[in-house]
């Protein structure tokens, strides 16, 4: 058993980079293999302070090497549940760092470390003297944390075989974590990072609903949030919602107002329509409205051409960008629209009627599958004509009305004709002169270019005429 | 706090030789007294060649690693810790200091999010060295993202012209729109003959600039930069490595 070496630990040392001339030993890293795990284990499964070292100790090892390496802590106690894990886990980079002498960067089975020749210097040579404090120090700073046990390997051949079990509990958190939803958390976060840009930009970042950009997730808002509070990231505390299907939230309109300079009073989540997010400058994607489909389109920033309004994305970015809340128009992250969230007021993809080709296939597994082939694209259709035709032609939701799926409350007629001309009438009293009255849907739709209501609209009117019983 | 050192100049001036060259001195002349970051800011130039090193990967790597990344990474990913880790994965670590190069600029896309962690991460960086030396193009892009921290020193390198002068001058002009803060402004001048010697210091000091070094026209220098040789391998006799005595003085190195 190695003697108690006392190490310089501080947090002032946190962020030390050990130089290739100062490095005793390398762990993991670009060119080895490395990971951490923490795991909650019940009491009785550990033996409290004990370090064991699985594979040569740190004596033994060549100077200048890089080696694989593996650390897993099994930390106890009444308050440690499963969800704790990675928040333990990621400390590691901290109270690490804290020893003078280690480097400690990245996580998972991405880290990398340094051990400095200055703890050689000190006298160490087992890794049970430098974990035996980073026990303490856990402890310290975690009072809930009752026992904690720590094995080391630097065995490849055992380095590879416990990454193997570290890697599938990382994906058993991954689902977890992907399965946190709005409903079950209690803060938002708030990011006004591009107020430089777009000076009344209030974006609100929730579970369900990342940036606009595409670059901040509700993890990266709590982790920028925690580092600095005050800071272009800052929590928002949810509290109940004002309407939970639009996502209107008092907290977050009191936000909006304040971040935006008293410009918005009312921003909510989940919908296109009626006080909108504020949409910053440079959003991945950009929603647009269509009145004559009642329908939504989609479109990517790197789809160069014209939409089927006739707009490409510069034009409408243009519009709408700056941090401005243009009904009708929505700036839009990638990762939204694998939300379960995704303009839930509005329909969700019941309401998308186009996107651009490039978007469809990059998010195509976020879209409800029964919706998959009754979106158009520029292939189906370049303007709103085309557009009209090809939703008659696959009886696409906004045709005779949408039915939103989260509370299955009807919320769009379908199509209606503004005016029953005389030209239409005609139209449709040839084509029931030359069916004798068989009335095929089908046919009423490839051939008049109408809409089962809609038909019904001209016939309601020719009967009024008289012409028609 | 390390101190840091910008080098600018327009293009042909010998800006990146200066650099590489106060570099080589510091290396082998202060006795391993400074831990050196060598910053190469300028995507016209290189820094690495001058300094004979091969640089695989670039900061701007990296930044494009992060943006796409944003769709993969799991959930609870801490990227500031990822994107540190990968800008340590890139750092050229060689003899007597380390190399960082800040390659393209960024894409279409917004990159607000990641420059962001990238300002936070750089400040860190270059606290963990004695001195930052930066050679960055006349146009300051990265100072003026404030990508790279603010300065101690700003140097201009010109030639001897007039109109090289008033380059500097320019520099100073534009340093103070984009708010750059420095402490001191500094002036080397590059290829000097030795009857233009005079005049020059004349003109500079009309302008206001302070001179730190004449660096003579110096045929072997001439040679190596046009072979492409890294000027690390200059004699130590050479009368341009010779003159770096003098601006290293003046920076109080």
């Amino acid at each position: 058993m190695a003697d108690e070496i006392k190490l310089d630990i501080s947090p002032m040392y946190e962020g030390e980079r050990i130089r290739k001339d100062d490095l005793w030993v390398e762990l993991g890293g670009p060119k080895a293999d490395g990971f951490e795990l923490s795991l909650a284990t019940p009491m009785d499964q550990i033996e409290d302070g004990k370090v064991t070292v699985v594979g040569p100790d740190i004596g033994e090892i060549k100077e200048g090497s890089t080696i694989p390496f593996g650390m897993v802590f099994k930390v106890g106690g009444e308050k440690i549940e499963k969800d704790l894990e990675s928040i333990i886990e990621r400390r590691n980079h901290a109270l690490l760092s804290y020893i003078s002498g280690l480097m400690h960067l990245n996580q998972r089975y991405d880290i990398w470390m340094r051990i400095g020749k200055s703890l050689k210097k000190k006298g160490v040579t087992s890794w049970t003297q430098i974990y035996k404090p980073v026990i303490d120090l856990y402890k310290a700073e975690m009072p809930f944390i009752e026992k904690m046990e720590i094995t080391i390997y630097t065995d490849p051949a055992e380095v590879k075989k416990q990454l193997a079990n570290a890697m599938a509990v990382y994906k058993a958190r991954d689902e977890r974590a992907k399965g946190l939803h709005d409903e079950d958390v209690d803060v938002f976060y708030g990011c006004t990072l591009c107020q430089a840009f777009a000076p009344t930009s209030a974006c609100v970042v929730t579970p369900d609903r990342p940036s606009l950009c595409g670059a901040i997730t509700w993890f990266d808002g709590r982790a920028a949030a925690k580092v600095d509070p005050e800071g272009p990231q800052f929590p928002i505390a949810k509290e109940t919602a004002i309407d939970a299907i639009a996502g209107e939230y008092a907290a977050i309109n009191e936000m909006a107002e304040k971040r935006s300079g008293g410009e918005y009073t009312t921003m909510k989540l989940y919908t296109f329509f009626d006080a909108p997010h504020t949409s910053c400058g440079c959003f991945e994607t950009i929603g647009f409205y269509m009145p004559e489909v009642d329908g939504i389109g989609l479109a990517d920033r790197d789809f160069k051409g014209a939409t089927p309004n006739g707009l490409p994305f510069s034009t409408m970015a243009g519009q709408t960008g700056g941090g401005k809340q243009v009904v009708g128009f929505l700036g839009m992250g990638i990762l939204y629209y694998f939300s379960p969230k995704f303009l839930q007021a509005d329909g969700g993809w019941r309401r998308i009627v186009w996107m651009s080709k490039g978007l469809k296939e990059r998010v195509k597994a976020g879209i409800d599958e029964d919706m998959m082939a009754k979106i158009a694209t520029e292939d189906d259709a370049k303007d709103i004509a085309s557009l009209k035709a090809f939703l008659l032609k696959v009886d696409h939701p906004v045709v005779n009305g949408v039915t939103r799926k989260v509370d299955s409350k009807k919320i769009t007629e379908g199509w209606k004709l503004d005016e029953v001309t005389d030209e239409i009438k005609e139209k449709v009293m040839a084509y029931i002169e030359k069916t004798g009255g068989d009335i095929n849907i089908d046919t009423v739709k490839s051939e008049l270019a109408l809409t089962e209501g809609q038909f019904m609209q001209v016939v309601e009117a020719l009967q009024a005429d008289g012409v028609l019983e | 706090m390390g101190k840091v050192i910008a080098v600018t100049g327009k293009g042909g001036t010998g800006k990146t030789a200066v650099t590489a060259m106060l570099i080589r001195y510091l290396v082998k002349n202060s006795g391993k007294k400074y831990r050196i970051l060598a910053i190469d800011a300028d995507p016209d130039a290189n820094l690495a060649d001058a300094l004979g090193v091969k640089v695989q990967k670039t900061i701007g790597d990296m930044r494009e690693y992060m943006q796409q990344s944003r769709y993969t990474t799991p959930p609870d990913t801490d990227k500031q810790r990822l994107f540190e880790s990968k800008l340590f994965e890139i750092l050229v670590e060689e003899e007597g200091y380390d190399l960082l190069v800040m390659g393209k600029p960024e894409g279409s896309g917004c990159y607000c999010f990641v420059n962001n962690l990238l300002r936070g991460i750089m400040d860190k960086t270059v606290n963990d060295y004695d001195l930052v030396i930066i050679d960055t193009p006349a146009g300051l892009e990265h100072l003026s993202r404030k990508t790279i921290p603010d300065l101690d020193i700003l140097i201009a390198v010109t030639d001897e012209s007039r109109r090289g002068l008033t380059t500097a001058e320019r520099i100073r002009d534009l340093a103070r729109e984009i708010e750059l803060s420095y402490k001191s402004l500094f002036v080397i001048v590059n290829k000097v003959t030795s009857e233009r010697k005079a005049a020059v210091l004349e003109t500079a000091s009309g302008l206001g600039l302070k001179v730190i070094g004449t660096i003579p026209y110096d045929e072997r220098l001439a040679k190596f930069d046009l072979v492409g040789d890294p000027l690390m391998g200059l004699p130590d006799d050479s009368p341009a490595v010779k003159e770096m005595v003098q601006v290293v003085g003046a920076l109080g190195l």
